[in-house]
């Protein structure tokens, strides 16, 4: 909604005006915190208590305490967190925009969160944890590292230095925490729902490590031909093209995981997630290819980078999330699921995304070339306005997916998410859990 | 447990300890030593007693955080030849050591801000902020009135403070001088490193917009589309000078100097052309230096159109021996002895002072001017020290002097 609001303000740009609150800035900062923090994390902790209890065969840590991570992120950290943004106490960060003291109470959270999901898989011993179990426990412990590093730490570091910091927050909180909890839906939801195990554990053990080795090291690729060090510069742009190969490994072995379930699956868990994971080695690429230098020389400040930021956290990060809820909600006979509504969701979601990442990039490219051709600069923004006005319209296709989602989860009759499940598995069982083991015999 | 799931767990233990090492390893490589080796730049390459941010300017600093404006316009020029002959140097370390926390950016759909210290007069900036469309119509920056009590001419502390923030961002190194540039350079201690070496290429402040005083002569233009121009000049000149050239636009209220009546106004091409590629400096007059030069004669004719030819005045012969003495005593100084601009107070004045040999105002607007001085410009009103006859013989002297091909166009 943020998002919206701030997309037509681009092209009406008095609108909120005289409300200061409604500032374009302010608007943008609420914007990627929400979607961030509010939406994905929200929708990461609740498939969290679906797949962690199947994952290590006992139940998570304390229920008391799932209610107050819950009060903790959405009324200490998201509430005010956004109520602060727009009164104007904030910080200028990309990704951190809630201001210092929000940070502790979400880090705080975090910690709040480790405690009730991870225990269970330390019990279970290492040797036997499941591909989606280290994503689980890797994206916990690294955000716990990483987001004080890149919230607190830039706040206090000056320009050039600080920079550093923050880029290389930018793509942690991208990499060590959306998307590990995106792939660790994306290997849970896919066997669960074809009824197989994942096509090669081996793969995807090597791609959850190398993901664990080489995200961390991409951060600077945000600022190519800055004073930071060249050294600094160039190591995160081989990172950057090492992470590509990487992630052809990874969704390979997702896409073999999938296979037989067709292009649309019927099953909708599967089929978002699915179309996450094509999404994912899009982004990924795409990402690979514009932190090379002779690329980013191009892109770099240009709407390009605003669509691969979108296909990213929604066209791969909220496909998977929203697969993962709907998995879950098949499986829970209290659950009211309307089927129409998620189909609905599914279909405007695509569009949308689809629509608004080609939008940007053409926007991208056409700002990109003006700049170099040394035209004025104000021609670069009309240039940009057509692709502005579509975005606009775009995202309203966006926001209705996400109503339609948030209507096929919360109307309906309850347990109809029950049928639309995929049919048990030959064994006749429909044991998830059964599939999830790693081969370990395998090796 | 079998020896397989033993090695397993082995690795695993093995993997996770260099998973967290990885994760120390990049904040090492990637933010702890670029911020050591960043400081150590720092302390080579600055200038020995560097600007510091004003209390004015670091709450001004507060207000662009907080609006975001860095999500539109960045501070960091990176070292490449596009955005170097766009907005100046690459930004040097040691030039955000006060930037705390740092303002970089990652998205431009506003110009990079790094140096536009200077680069626009106050009051535009101020008129700019209050309502962008009034002084670019094509923009999409969100206006702030609410650092405003109610008009541009009169801002918060707020508004002040982030005026006083954007008028200082480059600053520092303007101020470092050659004297600074040059001790950057020994810092730098790079000769070989083609890239650094970018840093200390082309003007520190290559904004096209930034009004330059200097003698150097402008590219003449010649020829032009009209129609072209005309187009052009309602995109980007009317804004200011009004539709008509009645100086009326909706900015020009809140500009001092005032924007020129152009349709008052005719000029010899050459000081058009003079006027677009520099700029006048010391009003909010900006230069086009951005646009073609077929753009800028295409402009220049439009100009010239807005003031359509009148029937001249007869000039009494009463007033024509009066009005060369009153020039001689009161105007010469500044206006020079020839009309040209170039008088010997010239040079001291914050705002050239007009070339009459290269425009000529009409009657009314001469005589108003004399009547009422320009606001904002070191041109006095002259209802104390001159009469009434005085002042219309004086108007009328002036305009005698425009030459429309003088023969040296050189400055103004």
């Amino acid at each position: 909604m943020f998002g919206l609001v701030a997309a037509w303000q681009l092209i009406a740009p008095d609108l909120g005006r005289d409300v200061a609150w409604l500032g374009w800035g302010r608007v943008r900062y609420a914007h990627t915190q929400g979607i961030m923090l509010g939406w994905l994390a929200n929708a990461f902790f609740a498939f969290l208590y679906h797949a962690v209890p199947i994952l290590t065969g006992r139940p998570v840590t304390s229920a008391r305490l799932g209610v107050w991570i819950f009060a903790l992120w959405n009324l200490a950290v998201m509430a005010p967190g956004w109520v602060l943004v727009l009164a104007g106490v904030s910080q200028p960060l990309e990704w951190a925009e809630f201001p210092l003291v929000v940070d502790v109470v979400a880090v705080l959270a975090l910690a709040l969160a480790a405690v009730q999901f991870l225990p269970g898989f330390f019990r279970r011993g290492i040797e036997s944890l499941y591909v989606s179990s280290w994503y689980i426990i890797g994206g916990l412990v690294f955000t716990l590292l990483s987001y004080p590093m890149g919230n607190v730490v830039p706040e206090f570091l000056p320009g050039a230095a600080g920079a550093a910091i923050s880029g290389l927050w930018i793509h942690d909180a991208v990499g060590l925490f959306v998307t590990p909890m995106a792939l660790a839906i994306l290997y849970f939801v896919i066997p669960a729902s074809t009824g197989r195990p994942v096509f090669s554990h081996f793969l995807s053990m090597l791609g959850f490590w190398l993901l664990f080795f080489l995200y961390p090291l991409n951060g600077t690729h945000h600022y190519v031909y800055s004073v930071i060090p060249m050294a600094a510069q160039l190591t995160a742009i081989v990172a950057s093209a090492l992470l590509g190969v990487t992630v052809v490994i990874v969704v390979t072995n997702l896409f073999l995981s999938m296979r037989g379930a067709g292009l649309l699956p019927k099953d909708p868990a599967l089929r978002f997630v699915g179309t996450g994971t094509f999404f994912y080695v899009i982004v990924s690429l795409q990402g690979s290819a514009q932190a090379q230098m002779a690329v980013n020389e191009t892109v770099h400040f240009t709407d390009w980078v605003v669509a691969h930021s979108h296909m990213a956290m929604l066209g791969f990060a909220s496909f998977a999330a929203a697969g993962g809820l709907v998995h879950a909600w098949q499986r829970m006979p209290e659950a009211r699921y309307n089927a129409t509504a998620i189909t609905w969701a599914y279909w405007m979601l695509v569009v949308g995304l689809v629509g608004m990442v080609v939008d940007l990039t053409i926007g991208g490219l056409v700002q990109g070339e003006l700049w170099k051709s040394g035209a004025p600069w104000i021609d670069s923004v009309t240039a940009s306005r057509v692709y502005w006005v579509a975005r606009a319209h775009i995202g309203s296709i966006l926001a209705a997916g996400f109503i339609a989602l948030l209507v096929g989860l919360t109307t309906g009759p309850r347990g109809a998410g029950m049928s639309v499940r995929p049919a048990p598995s030959t064994d006749g069982r429909d044991e998830v859990a059964p599939r999830l083991a790693p081969a370990t015999e395998a090796l | 447990m079998s020896r397989a799931g033993q090695a397993l767990r082995t690795s695993y233990l093995v993997a996770s300890v260099a998973g967290v090492l990885f994760f120390a390893l990049s904040v090492a490589l990637l933010g702890v030593w670029p911020a050591r080796l960043l400081d150590q730049q720092t302390a080579a390459m600055a200038p020995e007693k560097p600007l510091e941010p004003t209390t004015s300017e670091k709450r001004g600093r507060a207000v662009y955080a907080r609006e975001g404006c860095a999500y539109c316009h960045t501070q960091q020029i990176r070292y490449l030849h596009a955005d170097m002959s766009r907005f100046g140097a690459p930004t040097l370390a040691w030039e955000t050591r006060r930037d705390t926390p740092h303002l970089w950016g990652t998205r431009r759909i506003g110009p990079d801000l790094s140096r536009v210290g200077g680069t626009r007069s106050l009051d535009w900036q101020y008129a700019h902020l209050y309502a962008p469309r009034a002084m670019v119509a094509a923009s999409v920056m969100p206006g702030y009135p609410a650092l405003f009590d109610g008009a541009p001419d009169r801002p918060r502390q707020e508004a002040r403070d982030l005026v006083a923030y954007l008028d200082a961002l480059g600053r520092a190194r303007e101020l470092a001088g050659p004297e600074g540039e040059s001790r950057a350079r020994a810092g730098c201690n790079c000769p070989d490193d083609e890239m650094q070496q970018m840093a200390f290429e082309g003007p520190l402040n290559a904004h096209p917009a930034r009004a330059i005083r200097t003698p150097d002569a402008a590219p003449a233009l010649a020829g032009g589309d009209l129609e072209r121009g005309q187009a052009l000049y309602g995109r980007h000149c009317a804004t200011c000078h009004g539709t008509t050239g009645a100086g009326d636009g909706p900015g020009a209220r809140y500009l001092a100097p005032a924007p020129a009546k152009l349709a008052e106004h005719a000029y010899a091409t050459a000081r058009l052309a003079d006027v677009l590629w520099h700029g006048v400096a010391g009003s909010a007059m900006p230069a086009w230096r951005d646009y073609s030069t077929e753009d800028r004669a295409a402009l220049a004719l439009a100009v010239q159109a807005l003031s359509a030819p009148r029937p001249e005045p007869e000039v009494p012969a009463h007033l024509v021996t009066l009005g060369r003495e009153v020039y001689a005593a009161n105007c010469a100084q500044c206006h020079g002895v020839d009309g040209d601009g170039r008088g010997s107070a010239a040079g001291k004045l914050t705002m050239a002072p007009a070339n009459f040999t290269a425009q000529r105002l009409s009657l009314t607007e001469a005589v108003r001017v004399l009547r009422e001085g320009v606001h904002g410009s070191p041109m006095a009103p002259w209802t104390t020290r001159l009469t009434d006859a005085e002042r219309l013989a004086a108007a009328h002297y002036v305009r005698s002097l425009f030459r429309a091909a003088p023969p040296a166009m050189v400055g103004r």
